[in-house]
């Protein structure tokens, strides 16, 4: 395994509140959360085990091999990222459906629904969850708003619209400063601009 | 590719702006020793900004050399590597067919400008299609299925901009390693819908007048090219969750010296740029006009 100090990127020297942190951090960064239905969250995943056997094996050393004392948050992707295979799936389709796009085969599952022509409440609620992870953000939103409609009462479909429509504000971010075009702050700064070429900003004649 | 990826230089330590900087100009350099002083002309950060992404996570050999711009002093950049020469010869296929694509759509009159600067860089282009038959291939069929989408006047903001997202995308085709491809393939796809995106919201007016076709407004159904605040809400949200995207892939490789210019455009920069678009502003603040207004202000306090 790599250096455990390296992967929290700390120095040996660190305090326990600093690693505490720097694993803080980490973890709210690689957190199944912040990966939801992402498409590369299998990588999260990998790194997130990392790190959390790394807070493990430094707790573990400097208590003197006994436990975990001030243990950390033991983060993990407990099977967050699935979709239930059952109780809400009205028809084997859609639970097939489920499946493959659990299994991150996103043709199949587009296949499947393509195939079913009774456009319910999951149907909308499975082609939205295609559309993310395809990157299709508007389109996606716009299923999860038809799933709603039909079935108001559903969490995991409200779930998705809200965040859908009010964009992934909680996200990570470094320092933890807001995430979102209307809500970073700073403004627009362009000081390299010019000096160095005669052309900026897609090839237009320069300007100072 | 317009120009809007750009790091807030201003908010960056000098070293790190500095190093940037050196990638830009060891791309003209690159552009320019490949292709011919003409090629020069394209360069732009969003350009710099896919070499960066395409680098090794060390930042390698510097030169030393006076340009045009900087005929007296000499100035240190990157030498030719194997990321700049990748995104020199990808930055002349798609520079080469936007201007295509423009030179299409527009009357002949207005064609000509597109149609002259095609012409000028019509060698470059040969070579570095020759050199990547297979990226170029890619621009070719996505920017058809673009023109395609145009030609229906196609309302999904999500299928316009998937033909340009996977057109960049294509740009990591050759990056060697599965994991870091993975990662490259993610973070261009959101970059191409955002650019697309981003230039369709800056184009709002301007379309409304010429009449062109613009996804947005069509998506929206915006009158006269002005947001209402509704659209403006959903359309800031979906820019977001692409900007989310290319964040949580940019966290998964490690990108060694690139790391802290990189952050700090995806966590800042794309949401300064794509606010002063949506205020209007990006315009006047790309040919200087605020930041002169912003001078006579400091100088008249």
């Amino acid at each position: 395994m790599n250096d455990p100090y390296q992967v929290l990127g700390v120095s040996e020297s660190a305090t326990d509140e600093e690693i505490k942190k720097a694993y803080r951090d980490l973890a709210r960064k690689y957190h199944p959360d912040n990966y939801h239905d992402n498409p590369l969250a299998d990588l999260a995943q990998e790194r997130m085990k990392e790190i959390n056997a790394a807070y493990e094996q430094i707790t573990k050393e400097r208590s003197g091999g006994g436990g975990r004392p001030g243990g950390g948050y033991g983060y993990g992707y407990g099977g967050g990222q699935q979709y239930r295979q059952s109780g809400s799936s009205t028809s084997s389709v859609l639970q097939q459906a489920r499946m493959a796009v659990n299994s991150g085969d996103l043709s199949r599952a587009e296949a499947l629904l393509a195939n079913y022509s009774d456009h319910n409440a999951e149907w909308n609620f499975l082609k939205g969850v295609i559309c993310y992870r395809r990157g299709w953000m508007d389109e996606a939103k716009r299923y999860y708003e038809t799933a709603c409609q039909m079935d108001p009462g559903n969490p995991e479909y409200r779930q998705a619209r809200n965040f859908m429509a009010g964009g992934p504000r909680g996200a990570y971010r470094p320092g933890g400063g807001p995430f979102g075009t209307e809500v970073c702050p700073g403004s627009l700064c362009l000081e390299l601009c010019c000096i160095y070429t005669f052309c900026s900003g897609g090839g237009y004649f320069c300007c100072c | 590719m317009y120009g809007y990826v750009r790091p807030p230089l201003g908010a960056l330590p000098e070293e790190e702006t500095e190093r940037f900087r050196r990638v830009y100009c060891g791309l003209c350099h690159t552009l320019g020793r490949r292709y011919g002083t003409a090629a020069r002309f394209i360069l732009n950060y969003d350009f710099t900004f896919l070499a960066v992404l395409l680098s090794e996570p060390t930042e390698g050999n510097c030169c030393k050399s006076r340009c045009l711009v900087s005929p007296v002093r000499r100035r240190c950049f990157q030498s030719s590597n194997n990321a700049l020469e990748l995104a020199a010869d990808e930055s002349v296929i798609l520079a080469y067919w936007q201007l295509r694509d423009g030179a299409a759509d527009h009357d002949w009159l207005h064609g000509l400008k597109y149609r002259g600067v095609s012409r000028v860089l019509e060698p470059a282009y040969r070579k570095a299609a020759s050199l990547r038959p297979g990226f170029d291939e890619r621009t070719r069929r996505q920017l058809e299925l673009l023109g395609r989408l145009e030609t229906e006047q196609c309302s999904s903001i999500d299928r316009a901009a998937d033909a340009f997202a996977a057109l960049l995308k294509a740009a990591a085709q050759e990056v060697e390693g599965p994991i870091r491809r993975r990662v490259l393939e993610q973070l261009l796809y959101h970059l191409g819908r955002w650019v697309y995106l981003v230039d369709a919201a800056d184009d709002l007016k301007k379309d409304a007048v010429s009449g062109n076709y613009n996804p947005v407004a069509l998506r929206f159904g915006l009158e006269d090219g002005v947001w209402t605040a509704e659209a403006r809400r959903e359309f800031a949200a979906t820019l977001d969750h692409s900007i989310h995207m290319m964040a949580t892939a940019f966290e998964l490789w490690d990108f060694g010296v690139w790391t802290p210019v990189l952050e700090s455009t995806l966590y800042t920069g794309l949401f300064q740029v794509g606010k002063a678009v949506l205020d209007g502003t990006f315009q006047a603040v790309r040919r200087g006009r605020i930041r002169k207004n912003h001078k006579n202000e400091e100088e008249t306090t």
